[in-house]
This record gives C-alpha cells, structure tokens and sequence, in this order.
C-alpha cells in the first residue's frame, strides 16, 4: 500500500498540471484576500471596499478561509478530476492493474496522496497570505497580531477538510464520466449554476432552504464561518458569495464528512465494476 | 460481479504451483463476451496454453484476439464460461504477480519520463526498482529513459510496454501484437526477444495478425475467428502434410496413373507439365518409382507446403470447416 502511495505521489508531484493548479490558487487567494482588496482600500471608497481591519495578521485565518468553500474547492475539484480522469484519456488504467495492485488500493493511493498534496494547497496560501498581511501591517503601521496558534491550526484543518471534499467530488465526477473534460464542466457547472443560483434565491424563496443547506457552498461557509469569517464579505464574493443559510459547525463537518465518505465510497464501486477497455 | 472478487463458476486447470510440461498455464472454457443482444466478441472459447510453450494467438483485426486477453488478465469481465491463468482467476494479484503483459497500445503517462513510468509500475507491482535498468537494457531504450514518453517514437513506445510488461519478471508474458511500430531490426530483436524469453520453462502468449512473426516465434497456434477459435495446432499441424509438385510427360498418362495409387489424393494438373499430387511428401521416392515403372518421364518432385497465410485464409474464409484438432 505504501508502495502504491509513493507511485502515486510520484505522479501528482510529477505533473505539472499539480503546480499550475497550486500557483493559481495562491495567486487568486492573494490577490482576493490581500493585493486587490489593499489596492482597492488604498485607492477607492465605497461599499465594496474591504476595511483594513480584514488584511492584517490577526485576520490571517478569517480572511483566507473566504475563499476555500468555493474558489479554492472547485481549483481542487479540477485536480481531482485529473487525478482520476487522467488515467482514462491516457489509457494507463489497464498498465496499472495489470502490474496486480488491487483496485481498492489503487483508490486509496490515489485519495491518500491527493490528501497529502492538498496540505500543500492550504499551507502555501497561508504562508503567502501571513507575509502579504505583514507587510500591509507593517505600511500601514498596525500592530502584527498573529492569531493563536489553536485558530491557525483550525483554520488550517478546516481548509484542507473543504479541500479534500472538493477534490473527492472531481474523483467520482471523473470516475462516472471516464475522462477529465466532461467531468470539470460539470462539476464546475455544479458550483457555479446550481449552487450559486439556488443559494442566491433562497432568502425569498423559503422551500430552498433546506436544499441548499445540504449543499458543499452552505456547509463549507458554515464551518470556517466560526473561525471568524466575513459572512458581510461573503455576500459580494462574487461567484462564490453565500448569503446563507448557516448552519451549525458539527452539522457543517458531519454534512461535508459524509459527503466526502460517499464521494469515496461511489468513486470506488464504479472502478471496481468498470470494464477497462 | 466484483473485479477483486472474481472468480469463475468451475474450476479448471491446475495451480501455479505445478511445474509439469504440460501444465496448463492459461485454460479457458466456454469463454464468451457478448457487449449487448447482437455483438459476440468471443463466443465458447476453449484456449490451452502450457508451461512453457509460446503459444500464438493468430486472427485477423476486430477478430477478438484483444478481447479475451483483456479477460484473461481481468480487465472486462467474461458473460460466461471459466478462466484460469497460472491457476488463479483473471486479475487476482496473485495470479497478476507472475504476469506480464502489454494489450494493444502501450499506455504510459506522457509527461513522465520512461524511467519514471517504470518507477510508477515497480512501485505499484512491489517490485524491486533495480530490474528498472535490466529491462530498459533488454528493450534496447536506456539511452532515452530519461526522456518524457511524450517524446518518444511509435516503436520506442512499444519498446516501453514490452519493458513494463517484463518489469516482474514473470512466469507468463502476455503479448498484444509486441512488434507494432517496430522498424525490420527492431523486430527482429523483439522476436529473439520473446524466443529467448519463452526458454527457460517460461510461458508466452503471443496475438498477432502477422503470420510471419507467429511462424518464426510460436510452438503452437490457435486461430481465432469471429470470436471462435476455429483451430489449434503447432505450425506444422496447421499447414498440414502438404503434397507433392511432379513434373512429368506425358501430363495426362502421369496424372491417370498416379490417381489409380494407393494413398493418393487429390491430383491436380497446375499447368503444362506440373501435377500437384496429394500424398505424404516422405512417399515422393515410392511415387517417382512407380511413375517410372509406368513409363512416363519424370525429371522433377518437390515437396509443397502451404503457407501460414493461405491456411489462414483459408480457415477465415471458411469459418473453421478446416480445423485440423
């Protein structure tokens, strides 16, 4: 098993499709978190405006985690599609399982090393987002409050947590479509169309609500939202604004847990029946 | 049915544990694959492969060759019938340990390098990395192993999915058309290859539609048609006992004679002064006697063997009325 998990570390390190993604996240969890928002505080004014309160240290975790319910899940749902779909538009299935590994264990190399690459798309962000926020503290002469070290480890976990939801989410999209094109369109179009244009709906139409408090939008705003986030901020984020409902955060980690031993459990029954052609 | 769970209704063959000459390494029975109501891929296949032989599996494109080793290594699984390969059903590990196998096109990831591909595969196989080098070395590739697959030729290509497939060093090597892509030299060594592989009490299975590849290679050879396995036999025993060409005047009186003989077949006139004549080619100097004996001239008698090729087209073209087992 150990074995099979180092091949596939091998693969996600490997490929440059991995550190394209990792750039990007990082690049647009800076740029939202911190460059724009301290361009746009610098040189605007208005309702859009993020206060400065939001980019310094000890609002790190807070202001970071806006952006891993969506943004930074659907950049991972496209690593996990590739992950998965990869194999079947490359046709390296039938190379791999005829060396004799177990089906089963194929997927648990392949979910075990997405989890431990995702640290990485959580700890980069973060180191990124802890020296942007610095130096704004440090021009704008604020005092450097790092939160404490409880909060970043939270923060940090519930991140990777959304993270590896997500990227579970592309493996079972990968799985059921073979491939990767069919797979990120659809789960993109998940997160954008019926996410988004429900939860935007459903403060005035009440019969969503409990639909949409099912959804990975709802329950991973949920459980970073008692990690101090902006839930004002959310409302504009764009494609990726929540409005609500929260829910409780044990019902956000079970929700999202459950969510994520189903995308496991579906993505393995569908490789243990496919026909490798 | 589950592909980790697979296991046959019968079975059949016997385990990997016995080293007899004639211990069936691959046995099948009944195997049939149908995809929906009308499409049969392979229908009641009956295929034994002993220790130690390289066996070809001879048929034209689309004839279903690819379908069964895909059953036979548990990547689809059989609508009905039973498969043993090195006494294990299809894709167990167990039996996957000790086999090798390249089906259809090699299939790596392109921008791994082909050291890398191999790395992936020893690792998820539990197989030491140090036989990485021995079969780039035996594949002829080490020099571009550390270049990106995506880089690589049709025939360096294949040249990695031998290597992949040698990787385990196993006791049964399952070879999908392994010359494809290859130029004349290339094959040449791919054929040594597999010849000096198939020695040692060690086992292949070849699928080829080249039938001067499966005649230069294979022990023995079975012939898969439409789905069926229309026949199955060494080399020899598919070309069967051939005849005789004779040269001999005058042609009508050689011809009359040579009918009135006992143990003579068919006899042909070919053109002018040629009969074939159809009778076992070790009777040609008891033939040449009694030609003689009746007066007539023969200044010629050869032996004539029928070709690979035009027993194979013979055999598609008539369904496997020819079989010859």
């Amino acid at each position: 098993m150990l074995n099979s998990i180092s091949a596939e570390l091998l693969l996600l390190r490997k490929r440059p499709s991995t550190w394209v993604l990792l750039g990007l996240w990082t690049l647009l969890a800076a740029n939202f978190g911190y460059i724009f928002s301290y361009v746009a505080y610098l040189n605007g004014s208005g309702d859009s405006v993020r206060p400065l309160a939001d980019m310094l240290p000890s609002r790190l975790v807070a202001t970071l985690l806006e952006g891993y319910p969506f943004f930074g899940g659907v950049i991972v749902l496209i690593l996990g599609v590739l992950t998965f779909g990869g194999e079947y538009g490359w046709g390296t299935l039938k190379t791999v399982y005829t060396q004799g590994p177990k089906r089963s264990q194929v997927l648990a190399a392949k979910i075990i090393a997405l989890g431990i690459v995702l640290t990485s798309f959580v700890i980069v962000p973060f180191l990124v987002g802890a020296l942007l926020s610095y130096g704004i503290a440090l021009r704008e002469d604020e005092a450097i409050d790092w939160p404490s070290v409880s909060v970043i480890a939270r923060g940090l976990a519930a991140g990777w947590f959304l993270m590896v939801v997500w990227a579970a989410f592309g493996a079972v999209l990968a799985v059921l479509s073979r491939g990767t094109a069919l797979a990120i369109g659809l789960g993109i179009l998940y997160g954008l169309v019926i996410e988004g244009l429900l939860s935007a709906f459903v403060n005035d139409i009440s019969v969503l609500r409990p639909v949409t408090e099912a959804f990975l939008r709802s329950n991973g705003y949920s459980l970073v939202e008692p990690l101090g986030l902006a839930t004002e901020q959310v409302r504009g984020n764009g494609p990726g604004a929540f409005r609500g409902p929260y829910v409780s955060g044990l019902q956000a980690f079970s929700v999202l847990a459950a969510y994520f031993g189903a995308f496991v459990v579906l993505t393995g029954f569908v490789l243990r029946k496919q026909e490798v052609a | 049915m589950d592909f980790e769970t697979l296991t046959p209704p019968t079975l059949v063959g016997q385990s990997r544990g016995d080293t007899g000459s004639n211990a069936l390494i691959i046995e099948t029975e009944g195997l049939t694959k149908r995809y929906g109501e009308r499409v049969i891929a392979v229908e009641d296949l009956d295929l034994r492969v002993r220790r130690g032989e390289v066996y070809g599996f001879l048929g034209a494109n689309g004839a279903g060759k690819t379908t069964t080793l895909r059953m036979l290594l548990g990547l689809i699984r059989p609508t009905s019938g039973s498969v043993r390969v090195l006494g294990e059903p299809p894709g167990s590990p167990e039996g996957l340990a000790h086999i090798g196998a390249l089906v259809e096109t090699p299939a790596f990831y392109p921008y791994l390098s082909g050291w890398d591909n191999l790395r992936v595969l020893a690792l998820h196989a539990g197989t030491q990395q140090n036989r990485i080098p021995i079969v780039l070395e035996q594949v002829d590739l080490a020099d571009r192993a550390g270049d990106a697959f995506k880089t690589y030729s049709l025939g360096m290509k294949q040249r990695l999915g031998v290597a992949a497939a040698l990787l385990k060093d196993p006791e049964l090597l399952i070879l999908d058309e392994p010359t494809n892509g290859l130029d004349p030299a290339g094959m040449s060594e791919m054929r040594d290859l597999i010849k000096n592989f198939g020695r040692d009490n060690r086992t292949v299975l070849l699928s080829s539609h080249l039938m001067a590849e499966v005649e230069q290679i294979c022990d023995r050879v079975g012939v898969i048609h439409s789905g069926k396995l229309i026949a199955e036999g060494t080399v020899d025993d598919l070309r069967g006992q051939g005849g005789l060409r004779v040269r001999a005047h005058p042609l009508d009186e050689a011809r009359r004679i040579a009918s009135q003989l006992d143990g003579v077949g068919e006899v042909q006139v070919l053109d002018d002064d040629t009969l074939r004549i159809a009778i076992d080619p070790a009777d040609a100097s008891w033939l040449n006697r009694q030609l003689i004996g009746a007066g007539i001239e023969v200044s010629e008698i050869y032996r004539e063997k029928a070709s690979l090729e035009a027993v194979f087209l013979g055999l598609t073209k008539n369904g496997g009325d020819n079989d010859v087992e």
